[in-house]
């Protein structure tokens, strides 16, 4: 417990508070109010430029190419995460995204998932895809399916859907764990464009080598206000920016001081050991 | 079916992984500081510690985990240690209980006396915030079926804080928790007997001290066995892995070859 | 209406989740294993729609003749198991026990093992110099792969040391970076889903 800490005894009265929980209450604090400053404020959502990503710059042809070669899209969310995980409703964005394409171009859209919850949101996503762009008719719910829970049982099934259609895009795009490098690599076998991006950095090492295009980091979560240009998903990639720099500048200070007081031999202010 | 070059590549794996099982040779393996930091502090309790032992694993990953896992129950029963096994993934708890029973056996260590399985509760964070309080209102019988009050081992196991430390047997993000609503609100002890893809996501909690210990992988059981002058999976193991490694940096160095050749040959013409 | 009330129960429990983790108040601790609890409930139930899913898509395409041998094999393994433990039990030594002990895991543990011969093909197209960083990166690689193999230390004893610097700092900076980049987006994605702004989620407007 941090000795100079004034509030300590106030916040621990009532065992209320995790005093050792200070510095991440602060954190989260600041960043709330970034995120709502960017995203409500009119002079913050004026024109936000944002750069190009390569993967999701070949979206369209990636898609196109499905479309010329009568060849399906696969996209799957990956068996690490269920429907609460931000990377599961980034990747049901830009879900939204393909299916408005796919449904435009005519190409069959195929979603295995392993959670029949996911299962459920993307079939209702992919469907108002379908409907915003005026082709009802062409969406075909048991494409959007659920095949099982377990991870290899999840893996083989994939594979065997990627060898047996042959589609020729195919979107890796959420949580993946082990599984990633068997589906990459089978996508490769058949020729497939393929995009992948995950918030895993051990399997975004894979994805780079198997795959065509990758999303790294928060670029998975830029995608979907990168393609549907919608403003509150640009707002948040803004807060995302202004965030990082103050952590490099936090970083940069720390750094800083800690040199010092090393250099010096001084010890820190207990405050400061959070 | 079209032969494509990758399939040699398979197929040269195979040989030569099933070449060296079969003359199997027995490499030495130095064994590593981390490995050497967790065997010191079994070695280092009183005898007759109570030690929690959480397989939070799949039944895919059970080829590496079953030496890792084996070394360290091995190690622990050898020192009269009392182990209390719990599971958090469906999949690893019979695997559990039959690790901890042949472990046992191999000891003459008694079901209920030296050891025991409480088996599988789900909402890992759930049953780990009610352990913090009460390991028998987390589970109120073990996985035999028998009442939490009949077993001997756990009459001095109230809570998380009657345990000396808990050993994560995992595969995957489990052990996170335990440091997160364990380690962090409980101070309970937490070491790590991981898959080598998972040791590079727990190195920065090992490197921070909130991760007492860590092992990984085969190379980890190998150096294992080593220390407690046992053989095991983890040997054998290792030299399975050690050949596949040899073979991938042979392919990429012919494969890197073969490149360069192909670029001056298209500088040239 | 319906939209209203999903948000308003979003933004409730967000709120309170957010609220407990930092307090350590038994209220706190119970609101959190009790939400848990209800959790696993609901998945429970999402499991129960996940199986009705498969039983419709795999009898309907076993009409229509595609795949008629993996419809076969995913419906006779999918009745096999219920049947077994409903019938036989799940005690230690019942058939179901044995089907997962020696069916379902060693058929898991295959298809994983099948990452062994892709990682070979991947690293062949991968680890190629073509360029400056590429090849630093490959040399890293084989020093790694080289200090994780029983010979490789035993040969060069400095390897160890050298993969280990590599490990923890190099490629930990890189991954800390790519982690506070996927944290922040995981953060501004999840306050978009609790204040509201986000409900694609939600599904269809009627």
């Amino acid at each position: 417990m941090p000795e100079a800490c004034y509030l300590a005894p106030i916040l621990l009265a009532d065992g209320l508070f995790y005093i050792d929980k200070l510095a991440t209450l602060l954190a989260a604090v600041i960043s709330i109010a970034v995120v709502l400053y960017t995203t409500f404020h009119r002079a913050s959502r004026e024109r936000f430029r944002m750069r190009e990503i390569a993967g999701l710059k070949s979206v369209d042809d990636a898609i196109g190419r499905a479309t010329e070669t009568a060849r399906p899209v696969l996209f799957t969310p990956g068996w690490g995460g269920d429907i609460q995980r931000p990377t599961t409703i980034a990747s049901m964005n830009i879900l939204s995204q393909v299916a408005e394409r796919t449904a435009q171009y005519g190409s069959r859209l195929v979603y295995p998932t392993h959670d029949p919850v996911i299962m459920a949101v993307a079939q209702e996503v992919a469907g108002e895809s379908y409907a915003r762009v005026g082709h009802p008719d062409r969406f075909r719910p048991e494409d959007i399916m659920y095949v099982t829970s377990s991870q290899f049982g999840y893996a083989a099934a994939v594979d065997g859907l990627i060898t047996r259609l042959r589609p020729a895009a195919v979107f890796l795009l959420g949580t993946f764990e082990a599984e990633s490098l068997i589906l990459a690599e089978t996508g490769n076998t058949v020729g497939a464009i393929q995009i992948a991006g995950t918030d895993s950095t051990i399997q975004l090492a894979f994805f780079i080598v198997a795959c065509d295009y990758t999303l790294i980091g928060e670029e998975l979560f830029a995608a979907s206000g990168y393609l549907s240009q919608d403003r509150s998903i640009i707002a948040s990639v803004r807060a995302q920016d202004i965030l990082k720099v103050i952590i490099a500048i936090v970083v940069v200070v720390a750094v800083i001081w800690s040199t010092v007081l090393a250099a010096t031999r001084s010890t820190a202010p207990a405050w400061w050991k959070f | 079916m079209n032969v494509e070059t990758r399939h040699y590549a398979f197929l040269g794996l195979f040989v030569c992984v099933g070449l060296v099982m079969v003359i199997g040779l027995r490499p030495g393996v130095p064994v590593t500081a981390d490995t050497q930091r967790m065997f010191a502090y079994i070695d280092s309790l009183p005898g007759g510690s109570t030690l929690m032992v959480s397989f939070d694993h799949e039944a895919s990953s059970l080829p590496e985990i079953q030496p890792l896992a084996l070394a360290l129950l091995r190690h622990a029963f050898s020192k009269g240690h009392k182990l209390v096994g719990v599971a958090f993934l469906a999949e690893g708890t019979v695997i559990g209980y039959r690790l901890m029973q042949k472990a046992a056996a191999e000891y003459g260590r008694k079901y209920g006396q030296d050891y025991v399985y409480l088996g599988f509760r789900p909402q890992h964070v759930a049953a780990i915030l009610t352990m913090a309080e009460s390991v028998r209102e987390a589970f109120p019988q073990d996985y035999l079926g028998h009442d939490y009050n009949e077993i001997e081992c756990l009459r001095t196991v109230d809570s998380l804080g009657d345990v000396a430390a808990v050993i994560s047997i995992a595969d995957g993000s489990t052990t996170t928790y335990w440091m997160e609503y364990g380690q962090s609100p409980e101070r309970l002890l937490v070491l790590a007997v991981v898959t080598a893809a998972m040791v590079t996501t727990y190195d920065p909690y090992l490197a921070s001290g909130q991760m007492h210990a860590m092992v990984g992988g085969l190379r980890g059981a190998a150096e294992y066995e080593r220390l407690i002058n046992r053989s095991g999976g983890g040997e054998r193991g290792m030299l399975a892995q050690s050949a596949a490694h040899f073979y991938v940096i042979a392919m990429i160095v012919v494969g890197n070859v073969v490149y360069f050749k192909a670029r001056r040959k298209r500088a040239a013409s | 209406m319906g939209r209203t009330f999903a948000v308003g129960i979003c933004f409730v429990f967000g709120v309170l989740m957010f609220v407990q983790y930092f307090s350590p108040h038994p209220a706190a601790r119970t609101v959190h294993r009790t939400v848990s609890e209800y959790w696993q409930i609901i998945f429970a139930f999402g499991l129960l729609i996940g199986v009705v899913a498969v039983l419709r898509s795999n009898l309907r395409q076993l009409r229509w003749g595609s795949d008629r041998p993996y419809r076969l094999v995913t419906l006779c393994g999918l009745a096999a198991m219920p049947i077994l433990a409903l019938v036989w039990g799940r005690g230690i030594d019942s058939p179901f026990m044995w089907m997962f002990e020696n069916v379902q895991a060693p058929m898991q543990s295959t298809v994983f093992a099948l990452l062994a011969f892709f990682v070979v093909s991947a690293s062949v197209r991968g680890f190629r110099a073509r360029s400056v960083p590429a090849a630093i990166l490959l040399v890293s690689a084989l020093l790694i792969l080289l200090s994780r193999s029983a010979l490789g230390s035993a040969v060069l004893p400095q390897l160890s040391d050298t993969a280990e610097w590599i490990r923890n700092t190099p490629s930990m900076s890189a991954r800390r970076a790519i982690l506070i980049g996927i944290g922040l987006g995981s953060l501004t994605t999840s306050l978009r889903v609790i204040l509201g702004i986000e409900q694609t989620w939600l599904g269809r407007r009627s």
